[in-house]
């Protein structure tokens, strides 16, 4: 429970890195009508591409630092050695970076569907998906950001960022049954199947480099 | 020998098919750009190989 | 590497022989398809291409376990030189079904989930050589290329069963292990001879590229002396 609390007064208080992502998603989706200029009717087609775009980059924005603050002074080899295992620390971390990052963009991302496509079926239906959807991306963009992190670079993310392509595939296909009501359940299922997989998975895989890291 | 399929080289140029059209252009492209890729392969690896095994000598 | 050697030159004539073969059988003898005309020829080039490209990423991370759990250093350097080999037989299968499809599809490129998804693979190999490059210290750098080739092994599932999940442009497959092939008899002979000639001609690819990875990383041990 410490270990919580201690997370979360941590990120709290650097807040270039929770709010920012949730600024610069804000406005990606308000500089997005005004970019393209498209009828009204147009833009609720056109809403779901631009919206699973600006959370993948804001994901990978969001975990450009997320373990070199703690490399660099030393922490992260505290939290190594210490009696918590590293796993549950990495996962708690990325669980306080969805709380403060992901549920934000989350519940913005569905009031801006409900601004751009007039539908409050479609933006109900959407909000477990964007919920679901930013946990998968912040775990594997932290994998990536774990890959390179002595070398600071962005080259491991972007490694990693061809993973998360076929989710893009599975995410516009439940977009398409919600709006025919066809099989909605189904999809939220297979996201949070994956998740379930990924939250188990990522932070031992991340533990093993980081200790691989620290040698 | 074998019963070919077409009866002269103009006509493998071509590969035109029942239907008239010419598709010969898009199965030679294909087999000019394999085979030069694989060339290209064997052609850098063997010119690596020599290289460092004459910097080791 | 001396057993390597003499075995080299046996199976690269003998598959480049196989592999030659089988091309000019599939180009003059087969006949002509009903549906698609002559252009279908170019199946003896996309199909072991692909289907080779995922085998070796399947190598690739068999490697990469043997690596991770038993520490064997040959086994990094297997994976390290398959990946170009793999991102170039890829290259291969990509463009050769891109023209394939002009004449049969009417499109060079469509979005569905099978091209993706091998493009997907494609991205993986360049970014796999990249990451490995971008390491000074190379055990670290062994490390998680092994990691990242096994995290990135969901992708090929992801292409094997494309074409059976959603419905998509390209054409399932014709050779599965329990049913009668749904491609005619006479075409398929050249197909298999093709598909392990090419086998054999990347094989020896992986031998050479291996043998670069083994003379650069093992340069300062004294066997490689008396072996140059």
């Amino acid at each position: 429970m410490n270990i919580i609390k201690f997370e979360l007064l941590k990120l709290r208080s650097k807040s270039r890195g929770w709010l920012g992502p949730i600024l610069v998603f804000i406005l990606i989706m308000v500089a997005f009508p005004l970019t393209v200029e498209i009828s009204n009717k147009d833009l609720g087609n056109s809403f779901f591409a631009v919206l699973w775009i600006a959370i993948l980059l804001v994901m990978m924005l969001a975990t450009e630092d997320i373990f070199l603050e703690d490399f660099n002074d030393g922490s992260l080899e505290q939290f190594a050695i210490s009696n918590i295992s590293l796993p549950y620390i990495i996962a708690v971390k990325i669980f306080i970076y969805w709380l403060l990052i992901g549920v934000p963009i989350s519940i913005i991302g569905s009031l801006f569907c409900l601004g751009f496509t007039n539908s409050s079926n479609l933006a109900i239906n959407i909000f477990p998906i964007l919920l679901i959807t930013s946990y998968i991306f912040i775990n594997v963009f932290s994998f990536g950001n774990a890959l390179s992190l002595t070398k600071g670079s962005v080259l491991g993310t972007l490694v990693t960022l061809p993973l998360l392509l076929p989710l893009l595939i599975v995410l516009g296909k439940a977009v398409i049954s919600i709006n025919l009501n066809l099989n909605y359940l189904g999809f939220v299922a297979l996201l949070l199947g994956v998740l379930s997989i990924i939250i188990f998975l990522i932070p031992l895989i991340i533990s093993y480099i980081i200790r691989a890291h620290l040698e | 020998m074998f019963n070919f399929e077409f009866n002269s080289l103009a006509e493998a140029f071509l590969m035109q098919s029942q239907n008239g059209q010419n598709h010969g252009i898009f199965v030679w492209t294909v087999l000019i750009i394999v085979f030069l890729s694989i060339l290209a392969t064997f052609i850098f690896y063997k010119m690596s190989i020599k290289k460092i095994t004459k910097k080791l000598k | 590497m001396y057993q390597v050697d003499r075995a080299y030159s046996y199976i690269f004539y003998i598959s480049l022989v196989l592999y030659l073969v089988s091309i000019f059988w599939g180009l003059f003898v087969t006949p002509e398809d009903f549906v698609q005309g002559n252009s279908y020829r170019i199946i003896y080039l996309h199909v072991p291409a692909s289907f080779i490209s995922q085998s070796l990423y399947i190598a690739m991370a068999i490697a990469s376990a043997i690596f991770l759990i038993w520490k064997v250093k040959l086994s990094a350097y297997l994976v390290r030189s398959i990946a170009p080999i793999g991102a170039i037989t890829t290259f291969i299968a990509l463009i050769s079904g891109s023209i394939w499809g002009i004449p049969t599809w009417g499109t060079w490129w469509v979005w569905d989930a099978r091209i993706v998804s091998t493009l997907i693979l494609f991205i993986m190999y360049l970014g796999l050589i990249s990451l490995h490059d971008s390491f000074s210290n190379h055990e670290k750098a062994d490390k998680f290329l092994s990691i990242l080739v096994l995290v990135g092994s969901v992708n090929i599932p992801i292409i094997k069963m494309s074409v059976e999940w959603w419905s998509t442009l390209h054409q399932p497959a014709s050779i599965t292990i329990s049913d009668k092939p749904a491609i005619d008899l006479v075409m398929l002979y050249p197909l298999f001879g093709s598909i392990v000639g090419f086998a054999g001609i990347v094989t020896c690819l992986v031998i050479l590229s291996s043998k670069l990875q083994i003379l650069r990383r093992e340069r300062n041990k004294s066997w490689i002396k008396n072996y140059v």
